[in-house]
């Protein structure tokens, strides 16, 4: 029975509360105000709000982080402060977080020493996550002379070690290049499609519509909206076609058509492009003509070990 | 490998792991580096500065010497764990390794050992020059060959010598291997302090060849091991605090602490029988005067390793105690 309700449901929230006190315990910010959230295994779910509506103090809560004022945490059905159920997630924190001092190979070591994992398989972890971040070239160099993006990279290697199946990631696109989104993007989507869970907190919207099957909109600690991308966005009133170029007499004879059953003049535009899909096709041109990387390298590799199905 | 047994090698390796970069990380902060060196150019300096005295010959310098040690000690185990912690909690480092599978305690723990593995660094690095430096102090001599006063100034230049040549070392280090300069500089300051006790070893004190023969008083080290135990407890009072107190405040008390603690038994030690309230302070504050014995080796004394071992027993049971609560504070704190 539990076995089951483990399997199916990560993450339970129930009717959580988070307020943060001052040094004479006086209430200062109800940053989390009457939460529920349930979390599926294998979804991706977004939580989506404006700056300052408690997504990062919701994700830390479910971390141990943070202590729930009131309300109830399940994560993997436990409490969120046993320390057994951590070596199942990974979690990217929104900003520093890293030892400056150490390169990016060093904090991978220090981070899978954490784990029960074997000498071997860690080693060779690290060596595919630096590859897959595009960071091989600075993997002796140390963290605190990074690029905000660069840090990033590492950051969510550094999530990743465990092969966990929850993955927490908060903001993880904020500071990173286009194609570094993109590929923390797929790489969200190759998780999932693994059976692995996701949250994701963003306030941009772009990330969150292209992966997230339910997303939750939250504002001053609460759920404003919650469902699937697709059925909160669709729009039941109206319909859009996409085809060739039609010549203009055809164009004419079907816009003529149209307007005689609806009674109004419909809109009609080309498709443009999205920039994201303009920028990604000009940088692989750009660095397809190109040998020598300074900054970071794109690449599309995917670390193996994630790709590996489980049984 | 039996479930159990598993589950403590990977409590060990994470314990390693996190004390081992803790300690990376305090000598990595160039303040360590400075205040060590600076203690060791200081004990050198000593000889220089007094007058030889007659009978005692180096009392003055091994008092001052070790009254160095504990200062500068004092700085670095105060700094490292005033900062250390409270810089992981705020700049969010010490929530990344806590959402990982280890425990607050654990974690706690790891950052005290940390600290204390590079008070114990330091302590040696005080140690040997104050061992060096009390031979180099003039003595009264008195053989078939030779009458009178001598300076061993041979070893007294290679002790001065020796920070500017772990500078030196760290920085072409530095430059060809691209190593971190002030942890290096730290670690090369051990060696070629090892490395002059080991020479002082081969010569008499005028100079000449003399293999084997170390002039110098091995009963200082009781004395310095003692300073090492209060350093260690200073640490974990400091670090306890650190779990809640900013920076300033954790040095502000600890401070306090400490100089409570020098005056104890004057201050509390006097009333102790007549009120209850003097005499649970007197219990509370750690007593430094227990951890001060430069004054036993006048007049040729030892410190009976006995007293060290109660000394020590005395030092563990209090940073238990002070680790405690911390952990206490620690497991329950909020991380940023
Ligand atoms: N440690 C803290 N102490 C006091 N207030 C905090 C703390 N952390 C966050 N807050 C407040 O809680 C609210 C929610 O913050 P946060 O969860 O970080 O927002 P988001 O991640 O959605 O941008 C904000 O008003 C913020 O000021
Ligand atoms: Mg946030």
């Amino acid at each position: 029975m539990d076995e089951q309700k483990e399997n199916d449901v990560i993450v339970e929230v129930h009717n959580l509360v988070k307020v943060f006190k001052d040094f004479w315990q006086r209430p200062k910010v109800r940053a989390v105000d009457g939460l529920d959230l349930e979390i599926r295994r294998g979804e991706i779910f977004g939580l989506l709000g404006p700056n300052g509506s408690g997504k990062s103090t919701t994700i830390k809560i479910l971390l141990g982080l943070l202590h729930a004022t009131s309300g109830n945490v399940l994560v993997f059905n436990r409490s969120p402060r046993d320390v057994e159920i951590k070596a199942r997630i990974g979690y990217l924190p929104e900003e520093s977080y890293l030892y400056n001092y150490l390169s990016p190979c060093e904090t991978l070591n220090f981070y899978g020493r954490l784990f029960d994992l074997k000498n071997s398989v860690r080693k060779e972890r690290i060596w595919q996550l630096l590859e897959m971040t595009g960071l091989t070239h600075a993997a002796n160099r140390s963290v605190g002379e990074f690029s905000k993006g660069m840090a990033r990279r590492v950051g969510l290697a550094q999530a990743l070690i465990n092969d966990p199946e929850l993955v927490i990631l908060d903001e993880p696109t904020s500071g990173l290049d286009p194609v570094g989104c993109r590929q923390v993007k797929d790489l969200m989507l190759t998780l999932a499609k693994r059976g692995k869970t996701i949250i994701l907190s963003s306030h941009l919207l772009a990330d969150v519509e292209d992966v997230c099957d339910r997303i939750a909109i939250l504002y001053n600690g609460s759920i404003k909206a919650l469902g699937s991308v697709n059925q909160l966005l669709e729009k039941q009133e109206s319909v859009r076609f996409t085809m060739p170029s039609l010549s203009p007499d055809v164009m004419k004879k079907v816009l003529e058509l149209i307007r005689e059953k609806i009674g109004k003049e419909p809109e009609v535009d080309h498709p443009s492009m999205n920039l994201e899909q303009f920028f990604l096709e000009v940088v692989e041109k750009a660095h397809k003509a190109t040998s020598q990387q300074s900054g970071v390298a794109p690449t599309e590799r995917m670390a193996d070990y994630l790709l590996i199905k489980d049984k | 490998m039996g479930g159990g047994q598993r589950f403590m090698m990977l409590r060990i390796k994470q314990f390693l792991a996190m004390a081992g970069l803790t300690a990376l990380e305090a000598i990595r902060q160039p303040i360590c580096l400075l205040l060590s060196a600076g203690c060791v150019v200081l004990i050198a300096a000593v000889p220089l500065m007094i007058m030889h005295t007659f009978g005692e010959d180096g009392k003055q310098v091994r008092d001052s010497a070790l009254a160095f040690h504990f200062v500068f000690g004092l700085f670095i185990a105060g700094h490292a764990s005033g900062t250390l912690l409270s810089h992981e909690m705020k700049s969010g480092t010490a929530s990344a390794v806590l959402s990982k599978p280890v425990s607050r305690e654990l974690f706690f723990l790891s950052k005290f050992t940390g600290i204390t593995v590079v008070v114990m660094l330091f302590s040696m690095c005080a140690a040997i020059a104050t061992l060096l430096s009390e031979r180099v102090a003039e003595k009264f001599y008195f053989t078939n060959t030779l009458t009178g006063y001598i300076t061993d100034t041979q070893t007294g230049a290679m002790l001065f010598g020796a920070p500017f040549v772990a500078c030196l070392v760290a920085a072409l280090i530095n430059y060809r291997f691209k190593r971190p300069f002030a942890s290096t500089a730290f670690v090369m300051l051990l060696f070629s302090l090892l490395f002059v006790l080991v020479m002082s070893g081969f010569f008499e004190r005028n100079g000449t060849w003399m293999p084997y023969d170390f002039h110098v008083q091995w009963r200082i080290v009781p004395v310095s091991i003692l300073i090492t135990m209060a350093l260690v407890v200073l640490a974990a009072i400091a670090i306890a605090l650190s779990t809640r107190l900013d920076t300033v405040p954790t040095l502000v008390i600890s401070s306090t602490v400490f100089l409570l603690g020098l005056m104890s038994d004057y201050i509390f030690g006097r009333f102790a029988e007549n009120s209850g309230f003097s005499a649970f302070l007197y219990m509370v504050v750690p007593n430094w005067q227990h951890f001060w014995a430069a004054d036993a080796l006048s007049g040729g004394g030892n410190v009976p390793w006995e007293y060290v071992i109660n000394a020590g027993l005395y030092a563990a049971a209090y940073s238990t105690g002070i680790l405690c609560l911390g952990m206490f504070s620690f497991r329950h704190v909020e991380m940023k």
